[in-house]
């Protein structure tokens, strides 16, 4: 079955390491994967692509007028399919409305997005405005994870992303916690899991390898495949493609998320 | 995705694709349009269309809509709309406001569950053309089964001609263009009874556009009321007024008018299509003149003067009336030797059920 995903976190929380080292270890297995990227950094899909930047969909469309697959699309590591949507500089413009006309730009000229057996969408932020809801709202994510660690704010930004996917009445199919060496923390983090209904799917130790291969601008898959690490996002990867246990997440009240982390 | 290119914008106002769902909703004869923006957007539109038998609400969305997000208010009217109207359609229009903070229509529908079609049409007018906010309607209506594919289709083509016309030969051909109100009427008019009382033999084109048919038609039988008093040669009329093409209103108008036409002793000489067919009807017309009518001395041109080639014409003296002030300068500039602006004609054919009189038509018959 076509798995379409979104995944949401706070900033740097590991959103982007997570998405592009699951999708190379879904290519691995002869998936075929695409990872699109929602934030204006564009700098999802970096590391599968050597640490190439492509050119993104709203540059594209703001120079050209319009897009083709072959302008916006290329083949990182392990055949996935790579998309960054693009967007203003820090401080201008609209980046919301930057995922809203880019992602619908892109479903029209794409191939690759019908063709694909996995998509993967890498939102910035907390969907903090209608347009990091689009690829939801428009039918192109059917389900959602939540990156976090055990600190109080990322968990504080993830019982906020559930608000936003209760509003959009979109199931949240897990949790994966990407640690930061904060006390209790796969214990916090598989109570804010329970606490929602959800598994938490994965834990991610800290590991200075995750670095090392951005630095290169290689996915963990790619720059270390017989790593303990690589062996972790496979196994997320291998998750991922048999959740089923998803539901529309109810928020935690503030006071309930500030005792489950103390 | 034409707006987002960066050079060569046209820095003069533009029509608005909103506005375009608006008119393309009327045709589908929908009972209410929600605007789902700020109170002001459209006014003057959603006033004339009022006129012409459709209602149209707004959810008023204000600085704090903008930033929350205007759902619930979407939910509200299309509730109270549903509950105060009775309506057997109805349509959601997006405004730039709603659109850029990404709204979504379709899950207040579904919050709603009317048991009434409705057509979702986002739509903002950041768009060059504006005839891109009628096929989103369009497209929206067939999505609801209201129209059916060939319909829609046929209807698309036409846009992508005007569209392209309106480029070529039209008010999107330069960057600025200067608005003129044209010609003396009374003085084209003085011209045109002169060729007639010489006996030249003139052609007597319609080539409208909707609605503006019922003002545009007025001059074409003005000109042959006046060649009859003058004991001119009568004008061979050609016009899209066929009644079996397009939405049941668009087939309304044509044949109100061609009864109306016929009552005042005018009959059509060829008819080249429908009145949402302009952009191919000009065409049509100048088949028609090469083929037939490539002697005559004269031709008045009345709705789209500019759909019709010039090759055709080129060796006549020609009448164009236009409704758009910046069609003038274009026309000229093709070598339209008379060009007339009817002011304010849109306005001045919603909300009717008839031909009203024109300008040029009046002034016409005053000399007689």
């Amino acid at each position: 079955m076509k798995r379409q995903l979104a995944i949401y976190g706070k900033g740097g929380i590991g959103k982007s390491s997570t998405a592009s080292n699951v999708a190379a270890a879904m290519g691995e297995r002869n998936i075929k994967a695409m990872l699109i990227g929602c934030d204006p950094k564009s700098d999802s899909s970096i590391t599968l692509l050597n640490g190439r930047r492509i050119p993104t969909i709203m540059d594209t469309l703001r120079k050209k007028g319009a897009i083709s697959e072959e302008g916006v699309v290329f083949e990182g590591f392990n055949g996935v399919k790579c998309a960054e949507v693009g967007g203003p500089e820090p401080g201008v413009g609209c980046a919301g409305r930057g995922i809203i006309v880019a992602v619908q730009a892109l479903q029209k000229v794409s191939d690759a997005l019908r063709d694909s057996d996995v998509i993967i969408y890498d939102v910035p932020g907390d969907i903090v405005c209608g347009g990091f809801a689009v690829p939801i709202t428009k039918g192109m994510v059917r389900e959602a994870y939540i990156i976090t660690s055990g600190e109080y704010m990322p968990l504080y930004a993830a019982n906020n992303i559930c608000r936003g996917l209760k509003t959009l009445h979109t199931p949240l199919s897990g949790i994966i916690c990407n640690e930061r060496e904060a006390e209790h923390e796969r214990e916090i983090v598989e109570k804010f899991a329970a606490a929602l209904g959800v598994p938490m799917l994965a834990y991610i130790p800290r590991d200075k390898i995750v670095q090392n291969c951005e630095r290169a601008g290689r996915s963990v898959i790619e720059g270390e495949p017989k790593s303990a690490m690589a062996g972790v996002y496979r196994k997320l990867a291998g998750r991922i493609l048999t959740e089923k246990d998803k539901k529309v997440p109810e928020a935690l009240e503030d006071e309930d998320l500030r005792k489950l982390t103390q | 995705m034409e707006q987002l290119a960066g050079a060569g914008r046209i820095i003069q106002p533009r029509p608005s694709s909103i506005v375009a769902a608006l008119y393309t909703l009327r045709d589908l004869d929908t009972d209410v349009a929600i605007l789902h923006g700020p109170p002001g957007c459209c006014f003057k539109h959603s006033r004339l269309l009022e006129e012409d038998g459709m209602r149209v609400v707004t959810t008023a969305m204000c600085d704090s809509d903008y930033v929350f997000g205007g759902h619930d208010l979407l939910v509200d009217v299309l509730g109270k709309a549903i509950d105060r109207f009775h309506p057997k359609t109805v349509g959601i229009v997006g405004t730039c406001a709603s659109m850029i903070i990404g709204e979504n229509f379709h899950r207040a529908v579904q919050e709603v569950g009317p048991s009434c079609p409705i057509i979702e049409v986002e739509i903002h007018a950041g768009f060059n053309d504006n005839t891109h906010g009628a096929i989103v309607t369009l497209e929206a209506a067939r999505a609801v089964g209201l129209i059916d594919e060939g319909e829609m289709e046929r209807q698309k083509k036409m846009l992508t001609l005007a569209t392209e016309i309106e480029k070529r030969f039209g008010a999107a051909s330069k960057d600025y263009i200067e608005p003129s109100r044209g010609d003396l009427k009374y003085k084209a008019a003085q011209r045109l009874m002169e060729l007639m009382k010489q006996g030249k033999k003139g052609l007597s084109v319609l080539n409208a556009k909707k609605e503006t048919a019922y003002m545009f038609a007025d001059i074409n039988l003005a000109v042959s009321q006046a060649a009859r008093a003058a004991g001119a040669p009568g004008p061979v009329t050609i016009a899209n007024l066929d009644q079996n093409v397009g939405l049941p209103r668009i087939r309304r108008y044509a044949s109100t008018i061609t009864a109306q036409l016929k009552e005042a002793g005018v009959a059509v000489d060829h008819i080249t299509g429908g009145l949402d067919e302009y952009p191919m009807t000009g065409e049509k017309a100048a088949r028609i003149i090469e083929e037939k009518y490539s002697d005559y001395d004269y031709v008045v041109l009345s709705g789209v003067p500019h759909a019709v080639p010039y090759e055709a014409i080129k060796g006549m003296e020609i009448f164009s009336v236009t409704n758009g002030p910046r069609q003038v300068a274009p026309l000229k500039d093709i070598g339209h030797r008379h060009v007339m602006v009817e002011v304010d004609l849109h306005p001045k054919t919603l909300g009717v059920k008839g031909m009203v009189e024109s300008e040029f038509g009046e002034t016409l018959r005053s000399l007689l």
